[in-house]
């Protein structure tokens, strides 16, 4: 019952702005189990795509804007990720997993063109054209790394001419791009409070990047009325963390987990052997205590100005939690606090230009917060070992009561050569008969060109496990093609899995998951062995070539060759610098003339 | 061209032959010599840390204060563990690491080696790390039971405190796995073959989860009871299955973070007392070449240095005044060391012998010897093919026999305006029959099979009986398979008795030549071993061929492996069984192939040389015929 209810918020924070203000902002805190804290930071600023077109820029943050005109993008997602998200422990993704990215950079779009090559160079403007703007190395995503899906990713907003040949949709992942301040910082500047004011003051990179897991995404769709008219460009910008309580509170003076005092710590009492120097640490069931400037560091600095006052387009930091649970308010402008969702959600409207707190006591709760079941669960690895061959494992779990349709993407790079005939899915349990991929979509990859795309539609029914396998062979690079930490082993892009509504409903909101990205080691070759290579090469040939040199360019004669040469004697030494001497004037005096 | 003319002739020389046996002899004696020079301080080398990124203690260590009270409570708790059944103990360790917030997860294994049956469950943990992403992952393990069978309960409760202590920082860039592995040997497989998929899934569940590629693994035996112990050194343990190596890189850093930052003095190889004297140095680099020989596990972590994950065993010695928490911050600082690396540990040597914690040769420098060693087979092989093309009887130039016996015959050769006259026997190469050889040599490296097979699966009871019914079978072997030869239509001529000592030799030479690159050890001491198989001879001498066979009997690898077990047990003949069993399980769980070398490469060539010396004592009335007619 709660589990729904819980859904039913999501949703509600969803769709509440189709019909607001041109501006919103919208921060969600949830208290997860073992200590976690999740923070979803929700930006949206709307533009009417006349303005738009007309480089008039309110909300819109004209960097990317005249970006995504230049490079004919109709419709952008960029993802920049980290960590893992523990759904055991966390339940469903935030946003349904559409918000969310693979490990590193992931970068989808829409490109208006004619042809595919004009798509593909128009694609490569706009990977160079953000990576300036996010300080990224969106740059690399080059035809290796770019895929074009066909059933994974559909459109988010309303394209008059969505079924015209002219719209290309291109995928690119960067899975080994560590993300980082410098990419946060280029984030919030798109923001209108630009981080000074709003949620977007809580967004600290110290903090986002202690996180155990955090995504922050940027979509640019257009949306529509239902006949086509008053459309505009919307830009949504969110940052999902999965804060570390315990890591989190940590002063950023003093960050080093020492061994607490033990007069701090709570022993097992009951335990025979307690005394003063044994103790059994108690795990703590009290929810623990935390509030806004512990975590973040700062409390929120007011409202963002710009942001719509009415209804729920004014409620701006909710907070889901138990009703049981008391939260105390620090601020010392006016504040409104709204109850939803049978005081599961509670909302509050900020003051504008004074700090606002939020405080939770340590407190034990009769029941946790139930939080919904995610849908799906993968896992990915790479089994085998030795240089030459390997196989891929994914486990896709459904956990559900009612069978799921999913499509499965891999976009693998070009020296990981997958063995097409080699895949199987497999159910344990079901008979060996059901073949549970459907539709598969396969392109090859072309050495040094492009990467493997793989899709696949596969079917899992309820409380069971698929398990999917394929072999692949390792490519040997070239020396050069290895980067300078060759013995690291390559990333290998995280495997989308879209959800598809089980009974067909368009309607229902997007639902992806992504796996863990896999580390391939390749065959490394020895670096040191091509320097000492040409060390030694270089040895001969400078042997050789003096040599050579100096038998062409010196002409060896005779020591008795040589006129008027008398061998040694303090005459002949004389003589010698008297017939230099005089060369040396005579040859000028002639020089002269 | 005077020269090569010169030396062409020389080819056709007598006394040609006669340099192989020396020359072989010179190269076992400098392979020897070479060996015995490497502990020199000349020859060997200070160790350094070659992976810049491993930075060895340069972290201060926060493993104190409170968490030594937890870890008492922890010994504790599982010093009450000890008597509990499997399932609830494993249930009660799994408890204590899901509490510390790590993914918790068991594994059950069962393997079945000489008609015994090995099982146990392996429970392990993953920290998952802050700032990991799921592509890498260090494994900390503490078996349950150590090598020697003492329950490891510090080692045990080591690894629970740290994995609740390692949770709290938010440096870790790698995934942690907490593994306490059922036992020392095949839990460690259990999990590791599980780990990368390649275990048969019969015997041995898949893991329910994983982590991304493991990076190194540190294994902790410290068995102090609930009591606690107080320790004098780190013994670091580094051989792995099949005598691999990890990287030196990892085991400098033990060594540098150990001995370094926190005062505890290391050893290796079970050196307690090395005084930095060229005889200590020898006997460590003797001992790690017989371990590294025999290629057996000697730690939890061996089983994972065959999949290229680096791995030491920290195992606690002696009494002295060092206490958990030191070995605690060790494992710490060596954790932290791992949890810098940027590649997969690849600067340093994966191929060296180690002569005391700080010195060691580097493969360049020692390979030479075994295969020094390895050449003088391959020498007397060509040297008796050469002599297997030659007439049986050369006749000598210069004879001192007056009897006009029949003239050998000659032929003139007209070259550059001279005339000469040569024996036509130095011009003609004798054919040389090359079936029998080929097949007694083939045959008899398959007949390694048929021991192989049974001492593999032969049950633990008759492991023994049946070791000794070979023993002696093997001895008599030469003398029945000679005596039938010499009786059967297919009696070996001496030039074929040459062959099968030339083709026999070959083999071994070229064998060991390719293990020395392999296992360095196990090649040298089975060439050791096998060099009097060099030098015996079918000889028409009874005595001297009696004598070659006392030699060979001594050379056996079934008599060389009963006397060095009982050598070092004391006289104890019943670990003879230990030895056996503990090659089955190798066999079976490991993946060891040490009897692979001993039954289908040393056992044949010594099989073959026994039946060319044991042809010579039942041969001679061959030979006198071969006179007569």
């Amino acid at each position: 019952m709660l589990s729904s209810l819980l859904a039913v918020s999501l949703c509600f924070l969803a769709l509440s702005v189709r019909a607001g203000s041109d501006y919103h902002e919208r921060l969600l805190l949830r208290p997860l189990p073992q200590n976690a804290l999740l923070a979803s930071f929700n930006f949206r600023s709307n533009e009417t795509s006349s303005s738009f077109e007309r480089q008039n820029f309110r909300y819109f943050p004209r960097s990317l804007g005249q970006i995504l005109q230049h490079a004919n993008t109709k419709e952008l997602h960029l993802r920049f990720s980290l960590g893992r998200w523990d759904a055991e422990s966390w339940g469903a993704r935030p946003w349904g997993g559409a918000r969310e990215g693979g490990t590193g950079v992931e970068l989808w779009a829409w490109v208006d063109a004619e042809s595919e090559t004009d798509a593909f160079a128009r694609w490569l403007t706009l990977t160079n054209a953000l990576s300036g703007l996010f300080c990224a190395s969106l740059n690399f995503i080059d035809s290796t790394k770019t895929i074009r899906p066909v059933m994974s990713f559909e459109p988010e907003g309303n394209h008059p001419n969505m079924s015209s040949p002219n719209l290309h949709l291109l995928h690119g992942t960067l899975p080994h791009e560590v993300v980082c301040t410098e990419n946060l910082t280029p984030f919030l500047k798109l923001l209108p409070c630009k981080g000074k004011a709003g949620i977007s003051s809580l967004l600290d990179g110290h903090k986002l990047f202690d996180a155990s897991w955090q995504t922050m995404s940027i979509d640019v769709r257009p949306v529509c009325n239902t006949d086509g008219s008053n459309c505009v460009i919307e830009m949504e910008q969110t940052v999902d963390m999965v804060l570390d309580l315990d890591r989190s509170k940590r002063p950023r003076d003093n960050p080093i987990p020492r061994p607490l005092p033990i007069e701090e710590i709570e022993c097992d009492t009951s335990k025979s052997y307690n005394s003063q120097d044994s103790c059994f640490p108690l795990v703590k069931t009290a929810e623990p205590s935390w509030s806004l400037s512990e975590i973040f560091g700062r409390p929120i600095k007011g409202a963002c100005p710009i942001t719509g006052e009415e209804g729920e387009d004014g409620e701006t930091v909710c907070l889901n939690v138990p009703a049981e649970r008391n939260v105390d308010i620090k601020t010392n402008g006016g504040y409104a606090e709204v109850r939803r969702d049978e005081g599961l959600l509670r909302c509050y409207k900020l003051p504008s230009g004074e700090d606002f707190d939020i405080t939770l006591p340590e407190q034990s709760l009769p029941a946790p917060l139930l939080l919904s079941k995610p849908p799906l669960t993968a896992a990915r690895s790479i089994n085998g070992h030795g240089q030459e061959r390997g196989s891929v494992q994914a486990v896709l779990n459904n956990p559900s009561d009612h069978p799921v349709s999913l499509i499965y993407l891999e976009s693998l790079p070009w020296f990981m050569k997958p063995y097409l005939h080699t895949l199987r899915a497999s159910i344990p349990g079901a008979p060996a008969s059901t073949n549970p991929i459907k539709e598969t979509y396969y392109r090859p990859a072309v050495d040094r060109h492009r990467g493997t795309h793989l899709e696949l539609l596969l079917e899992i029914p309820a409380h069971s496990s698929l398990i999917l396998t394929y072999d692949f062979e390792k490519a040997i690079l070239r020396y050069t093609e290895y980067p300078p930490d060759a013995n690291r082993g390559f990333d290998v892009a995280p495997a989308v899995i879209r959800l598809l509504p089980p009974d067909g409903n368009l309607n229902t909101p997007l639902v992806f998951l992504r796996t863990t990205s896999l580390l391939l080691p390749l065959p490394t070759p020895d670096f040191s062995m091509p320097y000492n290579v040409i060390i030694l090469t270089s040895t001969v040939m400078a042997l050789g070539f003096g040599n050579i040199v100096n038998l062409l360019v010196r002409g060896f004669v005779g020591a008795d060759e040589i006129d008027g040469w008398k061998p040694g004697g303090l005459k002949g030494a004389l003589r010698a610098r008297f017939e230099k001497l005089k060369a040396r004037w005579f040859g000028k005096g002639k020089k002269d003339e | 061209m005077s020269l090569i003319t010169s030396l062409l002739a020389l080819r056709r020389d007598a006394r040609l032959l006669k340099i192989p046996p020396y020359l072989s002899a010179l190269c076992v004696l400098v392979g020897i010599g070479w060996l015995l020079v490497l502990p020199l301080q000349e020859y060997s080398r200070g160790t350094y840390v070659s992976e810049n990124a491993l930075l060895p203690g340069q972290v201060h260590t926060y493993f104190t204060g409170s968490e030594h009270n937890i870890f008492r409570a922890y010994r504790h708790e599982v010093a009450e563990l000890v008597h509990q059944p499997l399932e609830g103990r494993n249930q009660r360790l799994a408890e204590i690491l899901r509490s510390s917030g790590l993914k918790v997860a068991t594994q059950n294994y069962e393997y079945s080696a000489s008609g015994r049956t090995i099982s146990g469950q392996n429970v392990y943990g993953i920290l998952q790390g802050p700032r990991a992403d799921a592509t890498e992952a260090i494994v900390l393990i503490a078996a349950w039971r150590n090598m020697d069978g003492e329950i490891n309960h510090s080692g045990v409760a080591l690894v629970l405190t740290l994995a609740r202590y390692f949770k709290r920082w938010s440096l870790w860039s790698k995934d942690i796995i907490f593994l306490i592995a059922g036992d020392s040997t095949a839990g460690p497989q259990a999990w590791v073959d599980a780990y990368h998929d390649s275990h048969s899934p019969a015997s041995i569940e898949p893991l329910s989860i994983k982590s991304g590629a493991l990076q190194g693994a540190v294994a902790i035996d410290y068995p102090a009871g609930p009591w606690g112990h107080r320790f004098d050194k780190l013994h670091i343990v580094y051989d792995g299955i099949n005598g691999q190596l990890p990287n030196l890189d990892l085991f400098n850093t033990a060594v540098s973070i150990a001995s370094g930052q926190m005062g505890i003095g290391c050893t290796l190889q079970r050196m307690w007392k090395h005084d930095d004297s060229y005889q200590a140095r020898l006997q460590t680099m003797l001992r790690g070449m017989i371990s590294q020989g025999l290629g057996h596990a000697s730690g939890p972590h061996s089983s994972f240095i065959p999949y290229h994950v680096d791995a030491i065993t920290l195992q606690t010695v002696g009494d002295g005044w060092h206490d958990e928490m030191s070995l605690g911050r060790t494992v710490e600082s060596l954790f932290r060391s791992l949890n810098n690396l940027l590649e997969h540990l690849h600067q340093s040597f994966f191929f060296y012998l180690l002569m005391q914690a700080n010195r060691f040769v580097s493969i360049g420098t020692y390979l030479p010897s075994a295969m020094l060693i390895a050449v003088n087979f391959t020498i007397t092989s060509i040297a008796l093919w050469v002599q297997s093309g030659r007439a049986p009887n050369p006749p000598s130039p210069v004879s001192t026999n007056t009897k006009p016996s029949e003239a050998p015959k000659m032929i003139a050769i007209d070259r550059d305006g001279m005339v000469a006259l040569i024996p036509e026997q130095y011009l003609t190469i004798i054919e040389r029959k090359l079936f029998l050889p080929l097949a007694f040599v083939g045959s008899a490296h398959f007949l390694g099979l048929l021991p192989l097979y049974i001492f593999n699966n032969t049950s633990e009871s008759s492991l023994t009986l049946t070791f000794h019914a070979t023993t002696f079978l093997t001895l008599l072997l030469p003398q029945l398979t000679a005596s039938a030869l010499s009786l059967s239509p297919y009696r070996p001529s001496a030039q074929e008795t040459i062959l099968i000592q030339c083709l026999s030799l070959l083999l071994l030479g070229m064998f060991l030549s390719a293990l020395a690159t392999l296992n360095f050890s196990l090649a040298f001491l089975v060439g050791i071993l096998a060099t009097p198989l060099t030098f015996v001879r079918p000889t028409s001498s009874r005595p001297i061929a009696g004598l070659q066979t006392l030699l060979l009997v001594a050379v056996n690898p079934l008599v060389v492996i009963t006397l060095a077990t009982s050598y070092w047990a004391g006289g104890d003949v019943s670990q003879l069984r230990t030895v056996l069993v503990a090659a089955a399980e190798g066999w079976h769980v490991w993946g060891l192939w040490t009897q692979v070398v001993v039954w289908l490469v040393w056992w044949p060539a010594w099989f073959a040389e026994s039946v060319v010396v044991a042809g010579s004592l039942f041969g001679k009335v061959v030979e006198a015929k071969s006179v007569k007619a």
